[in-house]
């Protein structure tokens, strides 16, 4: 046999039956809340061309993409996320329609390479909602409330939502006036909370002293809203007050909706700098090592495909949201068989009492009647089967307690013996 | 409550952890003694400690199994994880370096260099000096790979340089200065905040 015929490759699983039953449910909860708001789901193609995902940015480097090449010699890849698609929809094919646009959608996305956080799921699944062609601070609370009641409706409870905002570190380390790998040490050791190694790094740089106290504060600024309402009192240049407003009017806005319980503040977000250019969003559920939802603004990216549009939206790791879910996915029901109507020799009896039962609602199996069904079915827990000797004669065998009763198929489908 | 995991590298980067730990108030009493037990409580504090192999701490930390981990920079140099790395422990000091045999310059055009940490060494050479190289990758007394020919150089971490010295090998170029560091999960920072901030805090005062 060859090597590998019986193996899926690494990071590609097979999702069986129970397990899918979870994973549909969950995108099916998320497809309602999103659909009940006016955001409608589009589907793109799986692969597309490697231009449209090349500037990615650094979340996405060439090396997570999966590619190959068309019989033209173009490289295609397996897309690496299904915002930029979108984007790419919406300043294409949607160009001359209505804005501001809502859309969302559900479907796999595929990251290569083992530098992707988490990506030991080379496929993943996604379900995300986009508002495109709207700036105001109300669009990013909209995602971001219809981000928190799809997790909610998922049956999560022990969550939080993280906004940051990509200008206020832009604005504060512009005022700094530092050159360009000073800023990059100073966004990696941000991003990585190494407060002290932060202090070292900017010791000798001649900065303002109010500037300087600001950077080597940014590893602390996450907590509740206080901490953006304290900064806020500082002496902080026209961007970064501008970006610190925006995080506030949309906490103030989630909390009309409610929702202000969800949601914590982190000013040092500072991944993904050059895709994002207003709110950036981090969701963390207790017991799951990694994000079960990430987005915010990307004003630029629908420019790139020839339309230039302001867009903000959330993506929901399905994966993830159904890890977080630990016991509680055990409430989830999967589908069961009912009954398995069997027959001998009338087959065309029994085709109909199983379509009539279907039609009733029920899940039935049908089989030809052997010596092993019935052990079967009980190894199932099926609680009866349906014996189809002849229209007249059918067997309605309780499979628990051994019961066996006798109808017709005139009684049993008038209701009775179900 | 919920515990809090600690993970450890097995070894002498574990004994230096529990001696801070102990200094910031933590009972490790039952870390100290001679046994196979990976998995260790400490009931009072709510707080388990995992013992794993050191370049394992940041992969456990990552996937979030471990809310905390005490890892060398130069494994979390190599594995790259998305982590936070909050302190600098000041112990398990090193340098990782480029060094080859006595007398020897690095050669400027492509050469082979042997090492544990293929990343690094990638990262420095195609990164840092724009150099292409093929690596080698080792897993110990990589320093007789120059002495054998199977490579020009080596990157690895040099601590007192006895084994270069006895080897007649010396360093040629640092890369960068190795200490252990306190990381955290990036979930747990945020959905265990008070009780994180608080032991990171008592431990930093003990460096």
């Amino acid at each position: 046999m060859r090597r590998w015929k019986t193996h899926t490759p690494e990071g590609a699983l097979d999702i069986l039956e129970r397990e899918c039953a979870i994973k549909r449910e969950i995108e099916n909860c998320i497809r309602t809340v999103y659909e009940k708001s006016g955001y409608f789901e589009i589907q793109t193609p799986v692969f597309e061309f490697y231009d449209v995902f090349a500037d990615g940015g650094e979340e996405v480097g060439q090396t997570a993409m999966f590619k190959f090449f068309d019989r033209q010699g173009r490289i295609l890849a397996l897309r690496p996320d299904l915002t930029t698609p979108v984007a790419r929809v919406c300043a294409t094919k949607y160009e001359k329609e209505q804005f501001p646009k809502r859309i969302s959608y559900v479907g796999s996305a595929f990251r290569d390479g083992d530098a992707v956080a988490g990506a030991l799921q080379k496929q993943f699944t996604q379900g995300g909602a986009e508002l495109v062609g709207d700036g105001a601070p109300e669009a990013d609370a909209e995602v971001i409330a219809l981000t928190i009641r799809a997790l909610l409706a998922c049956g999560l409870e022990d969550f939080q939502i993280d906004l940051g905002q990509a200008e206020f570190f832009k604005g504060v380390i512009e005022q700094a006036g530092l050159n360009d790998e000073k800023i990059e040490q100073i966004r990696r050791l941000t991003d990585q909370k190494s407060s002290a190694a932060l202090a070292e790094a900017i010791k000798d740089c001649s900065i303002d002293g109010n500037i300087k106290d600001l950077i080597l504060q940014l590893p602390d600024l996450y907590g509740g809203i206080d901490i953006a309402l304290d900064i806020k009192r500082k002496n902080l240049g026209r961007r970064a007050a501008a970006a610190l407003d925006n995080v506030i009017e949309i906490y103030n806005i989630l909390k009309d909706y409610g929702l202000e319980k969800y949601i914590a503040i982190d000013l040092a977000m500072v991944q993904g700098l050059s895709y994002y250019t207003g709110v950036i969003v981090k969701g963390f559920a207790r017991g799951v090592g990694f994000s079960v939802c990430g987005g915010g603004r990307y004003d630029n990216l629908a420019g790139e495909f020839g339309k230039s549009l302001p867009a903000t939206g959330v993506a929901i790791g399905i994966e993830r949201v159904i890890s977080a879910l630990g016991d509680k996915k055990s409430k989830i029901s999967v589908p069961v068989v009912d009954t398995i109507v069997c027959y001998a020799k009338e087959r065309g009896v029994a085709y109909s009492v199983a379509e009539s039962l279907r039609a009733d609602g029920l899940c039935v199996e049908m089989s030809q009647i052997n010596d092993t069904l019935f052990d079967n079915a009980k190894s199932r827990k099926i609680g009866g089967i349906i014996n189809v000797i002849a229209a007249e004669n059918i067997e309605i065998i309780n499979l628990s307690d051994g019961d066996m009763k006798i109808t017709s198929i005139e009684e049993l489908l008038g209701g009775e013996g179900k | 409550m919920k515990y809090l995991t600690i993970a450890l590298a097995k070894g002498r980067l574990a004994q230096l952890a529990i001696e801070i730990f102990e200094k910031a108030g933590l009972d490790c009493s039952e870390l100290k003694e001679k046994s196979r037990k990976l998995i260790f409580t400490d009931d009072k504090n709510k707080l388990r400690y995992i013992f794993v192999k050191a370049a394992d701490v940041p992969t456990y930390v990552e996937y979030g199994v471990a809310d905390i981990g005490i890892a060398g920079k130069d494994t979390l140099l190599e594995e790259g994880r998305d982590l936070y790395e909050m302190l600098d422990l000041n112990f398990g000091r090193c340098k990782m370096c480029v060094c080859g045999k006595k007398g020897s310059v690095v050669p400027s055009g492509f050469m082979r260099v042997a090492t544990k940490y293929p990343k690094i060494a990638q990262s420095y050479f195609a990164g840092k000096k724009n150099q292409t190289i093929e690596i080698i990758k080792l897993s110990g007394s990589v320093e007789l790979a120059p002495l054998c020919g199977l490579s020009d150089v080596i990157v690895d971490i040099v601590e007192s340089g006895k084994t270069l010295k006895e080897n007649d090998l010396e360093i040629m170029e640092k890369i960068s200065d190795i200490s252990a560091r306190l990381i955290v999960n990036r979930v747990s920072l945020k959905m265990e905040k008070a009780r994180i901030t608080d032991l990171v805090e008592k431990i930093a005062k003990e460096i």
